[in-house]
């Protein structure tokens, strides 16, 4: 490992995580608000970060370092992003600020807080900017921002961004990441005008903007984006959330004027068919409970679209619909969005991949000798990356059981553990019961909040780039 | 085989590349009486031409201006580049073209060309591009499509189709002439034009008697001749899944065919790379892979599940063997692929119909378009099949102004032996012929034809008559 070249980059990493506070900074002081949190981590960060900065790197650079910068950078954004909730004096301990800075920038959208509005507007702000942060991931921005010359960045953003598959957009990772960012500021500043017009707050439109952009489910009011009871704000959010949770790669290739390939993609097909079919059966079936096809549209699309990008904002509280809604929503939960957007779980392309495979399956227990190669948008899926979706999958249930395991031992009901392990690793954010949208995860203990809060990263990263972290021979000297 | 016509001048034709089609070419273009220039590296290819065959031999790469010009590419008439490699054969083309040849022609056979096949055309000068494997696909799709018949030809874009058939013991047909079925055949638009018995070929007149193991030659409108299959009581509907054997390009071109014909395919193929590119090119196709002469695995695949059973291996000896193992079997309509014109004959005295060549399709896709170039002023020929293992060619023509004896009735006519009027296409009406008939400007005209090579419409005729109508 080349741990120079690791330190460097975490020291640019920080610095740039300092200059990422200035805009929460400036929010805190335009309401009259006290600075001092936000310019007490921003020193910290830059007291570390500039010296890690300045050290000498070889710069050899392959897969074993991007992940390992990854997971190691993404342990200490939480660590230190949580400085400005703990100088503020709002959380009742370190481990809720970290808890809720890992749900930021995991775009998890899990909160510890009971009463969301009594927090000052400037750390409100930070709590949501934590979201657009995380969403498309700070590495992006890094290599956006600074340049990196003669590296071999593309393994950093092969480890930060999630999916099966990674693809270029440019030759340039830079330019990638360039466009990539644009792409999402525009989408965000997109939606917060949008969201003005239809009467919300500047303010409120921003945090909503920035909640939805990184699919993550943060909110300014108690009651989530119902509190405003807004169907207009919410068809915006809910139509927002689904642009977010699609491949980037498919925006640039609209830029680039190639609509037809972008509707060619077999898992943007797979990811719209399932939220029509969602939709469609929620509205059904809450329909006694509404009796307005208006309001089972609006109450069933927002919640559909809300849970399978991940982001978890709320209109309604799905735990007094029907059982089937319910588990609709767990299964959305695990399904998540397309790979390469700001969603979370196992990721459309996944599930897609392992439909098909199972189907090759069957047919090679008919035909044994048959030979049948599986594909994505017409191009074929190497051997090797089924194996991994396969493992992935496995190890994603795996490590979501063992964290229920854990935090069964705060001893709430089944269906709490369970969903609450499941939603940390998927970064939705509301589970059932306890954890259900109008709920909170104030009442768990230290240990299962560390647990969960371990269950977002990993689940953000997809994973290995955290379990590489926790290999031996990865701290060996090269 | 057809004597050639007594000509002054054959074409000058160089033909590069002495492999199984160059080869097959050669010999057909030199009894045709054309000039031939045969050019191949391999020492050995070229004494084995010019020791069997009456064409002139040249050892040199193809490719290169210096092996061109010695053999004459300035003032050739044709260039029929017939490599094993499609590279070479473009290449081959281009330098010809720009030497002077007034006509190339590629075999370019690679499936992922085929997107550019217009710009090879447009820009490489290259005048037809042969494609054996993709011919013999089509042929091939064709008898699936109508199990019943042996082979078929289409004309006139589809409006009138040739197939042959082997009479069976017990049809209607047997032991009487035909002039005493006439209440059964005339009804139909139909006509039976040609019988192959042994080694014979018969243009059949009314006192023709068919006997078994006949190969009958029916003539018609696709529509009668399922009319007249259904009276025979061997009608089988268009073939709705097939069992092929071998991943061979042909199998590739075939697969995408039956794809657009909404046809289940079933593909066996030994080797299991090349079973992962098969399965990628044809998402539609079961890969199967395992060894195709192997009889469990065609019995695990349940080979009489599907309805047609089509051998493309690459050794003939395979085809033939396990072809008439899936006849035994008992499979409606097997097809097997054979190069070798002697396995050919023992196949069919074995009762297996359907053996195509890719040679011989591409052969006479070639020399069609020869005897067009060499008769550019007459009556247009717009297809030439042979039939009846060569014995006999089919071939369609539009009747011009040129033509001899027009509006005269066919009864009053006298027609060179051996030659026959099958059937007269007049703007859309598919007619066939009896004495009362006559030529007009226009039609279209099928003639078969036993003895002689034909390259006008005026040939037929025994007497040259007034011109125009």
């Amino acid at each position: 490992m080349n741990f120079k070249l690791v330190f460097n980059i975490t020291g640019r990493v920080l610095m740039i995580l300092a200059a990422t506070m200035l805009p929460s900074l400036a929010v805190a002081l335009y309401y009259g608000e006290s600075g001092a949190p936000f310019l007490y981590a921003m020193l910290i960060l830059l007291a570390i970060g500039f010296p890690l900065s300045r050290l000498p790197y070889e710069k050899k650079m392959f897969a074993r370092e991007g992940f390992f910068t990854v997971g190691l950078i993404w342990l200490l954004m939480g660590l230190f992003g949580s400085l400005p909730f703990y100088f503020s004096g709002c959380f009742n301990s370190i481990v809720d600020c970290l808890f809720e800075c890992y749900s930021g920038f995991t775009t998890t959208g899990a909160t510890i807080l009971t009463n969301i509005e009594a927090l000052p507007r400037g750390i409100l702000f930070w709590r949501a900017f934590t979201h657009f942060l995380g969403g498309m991931g700070v590495l992006v921005l890094t290599t956006a921002l600074l340049p990196f010359m003669g590296l071999r960045a593309h393994f950093l953003i092969q480890a930060e961004s999630p999916g099966p598959v990674f693809s270029k957009l440019l030759p340039r990772q830079a330019q990638t990441s360039k466009i990539l960012y644009g792409i999402y500021v525009a989408l965000t500043a997109m939606e917060t005008l949008l969201l003005r017009l239809v009467g919300l707050p500047w303010y409120d439109s921003l945090i909503h903007a920035f909640s939805s952009a990184g699919t993550g489910g943060f909110s300014n009011r108690n009651a989530s984006l119902g509190a405003y009871g807004n169907p207009a704000a919410e068809m915006i959010v809910a139509v927002f959330v689904l642009l977010f949770s699609v491949n980037f790669a498919m925006y640039f290739l609209l830029l680039c004027g190639r609509a037809k390939d972008m509707l060619k993609s077999d898992e943007l097909r797979f990811f719209f068919a399932l939220t029509a079919i969602a939709t469609v059966l929620v509205s059904i079936n809450i329909f006694p409970i509404y009796q307005s096809v208006w309001q089972c549209f609006r109450y069933g699309f927002f919640q559909v679209t809300s849970i399978i990008s991940t982001t978890g904002l709320a209109t309604a509280d799905y735990m007094t619909w029907p059982v089937f809604s319910q588990v609709i929503m767990m299964l959305l939960l695990l399904c998540g969005a397309c790979a390469g957007s700001t969603g979370g779980g196992i990721k459309c392309a996944r599930v897609l991949l392992s439909l098909k495979s199972i189907v090759r399956e069957i047919r090679q227990i008919i035909h044994p000798r048959c030979v049948s190669v599986i594909k994505l948008d017409g191009k074929v899926v190497p051997e090797n990356t089924l194996n991994s979706i396969a493992l992935f999958t496995v190890s994603y249930f795996l490590i979501s059981f063992l964290a229920a395991l854990v935090v069964s031992l705060d001893n709430f009901s089944f269906a709490t553990s369970l969903s609450a392990a499941l939603t940390c690793m998927s970064n939705v954010g509301p589970g059932l019961d306890v954890v259900g949208p109008s709920g909170n995860f104030a009442a768990f203990s230290d240990l299962s909040k560390t647990v969960l809060s371990a269950c977002m990263v990993i689940g953000r990263l997809e994973i290995f780039p955290i379990l590489v972290l926790f290999s031996r021979r990865a701290w060996r000297r090269t | 085989m057809i004597p050639a016509k007594e000509r002054v001048f054959g074409l000058n034709i160089i033909i590069v590349g002495a492999g199984k089609v160059g080869y097959t070419l050669a010999e057909q273009l030199s009894r045709e009486d054309h000039n031939l220039t045969v050019v191949d590296t391999s020492e050995d290819m070229s004494r084995r031409v010019s020791d069997a065959l009456d064409v002139i031999s040249i050892r040199g790469n193809g490719v290169t201006v210096s092996a061109l010009e010695e053999a004459g590419a300035a003032q050739a008439d044709l260039l029929i580049a017939a490599t094993d490699l499609d590279e070479v054969n473009m290449v081959c083309c281009l330098t010809a073209k720009n030497l002077g040849t007034k006509y190339t022609i590629a075999r370019i056979r690679n499936p992922e060309y085929l997107e550019n096949l217009g710009y090879f055309k447009r820009d490489m000068g290259i005048g037809m591009i042969i494609n054996p494997e993709r011919a013999t696909a089509r042929e091939i799709a064709r008898l699936l499509r109508f199990p019943s018949a042996a082979n078929i030809e289409s004309f006139c874009r589809g409006r009138v189709e040739l197939m042959g058939f082997r009479v069976q013991e017990g049809d209607f047909l047997v032991g009487k002439p035909l002039h005493a079925q006439a209440d059964k055949l005339k009804k139909l638009s139909m006509l039976l034009c040609a019988a192959e018995r042994g080694d014979d070929l018969i243009i059949p007149n009314g006192f023709f008697v068919p006997q078994a193991d006949d190969t009958l030659y029916a003539i018609g409108q696709p529509a009668a001749l399922d009319q007249f299959f259904h009276t025979l009581g061997r009608y089988t509907h268009k073939a709705k899944s097939v069992f092929v054997v071998g991943g061979g390009r042909i199998s590739v071109y075939l697969a995408k065919l039956l794809e657009k014909m909404h046809v289940k395919l079933k593909l066996v193929e030994q080797d299991e790379e090349r079973c992962r590119t098969l399965s990628e090119l044809l998402p539609g196709a079961m890969v199967i892979c395992g060894d195709g002469t192997d009889q469990e695995v065609l019995d695990s695949e349940s080979l009489t599940a599907s309805d047609a059973f089509v051998a493309l291996t690459d050794r003939d000896e395979d085809n033939l063997i396990i072809s008439l193992y899936a006849a035994q079997q008992g499979m409606g309509k097997v097809i097997a692929k054979c190069n070798r014109q002697n396995y050919a004959s023992i196949a069919r005295s074995c009762g297996l119909d359907s053996v195509i060549s890719p040679k011989q399709i591409t052969a006479a896709q070639i020399l069609h378009l020869v005897r067009g170039m060499e008769n550019s002023q007459g009556s247009v020929m717009h297809a030439l099949y042979r039939i009846a293992n060569d014995k006999a060619e089919a071939l369609e023509f539009t009747v011009s102004k040129n033509t001899h004896h027009l509006g005269v009735a066919l009864k009053d006519l006298k027609l060179k032996c051996g030659i026959l009027i099958a059937v007269i296409v007049r703007s859309d009406r598919v007619i066939i012929p009896d004495g009362s008939s006559c030529l007009q400007e226009g039609d279209s005209v099928i003639i078969v034809t036993r003895d002689h090579a034909i390259l006008d419409l005026n040939d037929i005729f025994d007497a040259p008559g007034p011109v125009g109508g």
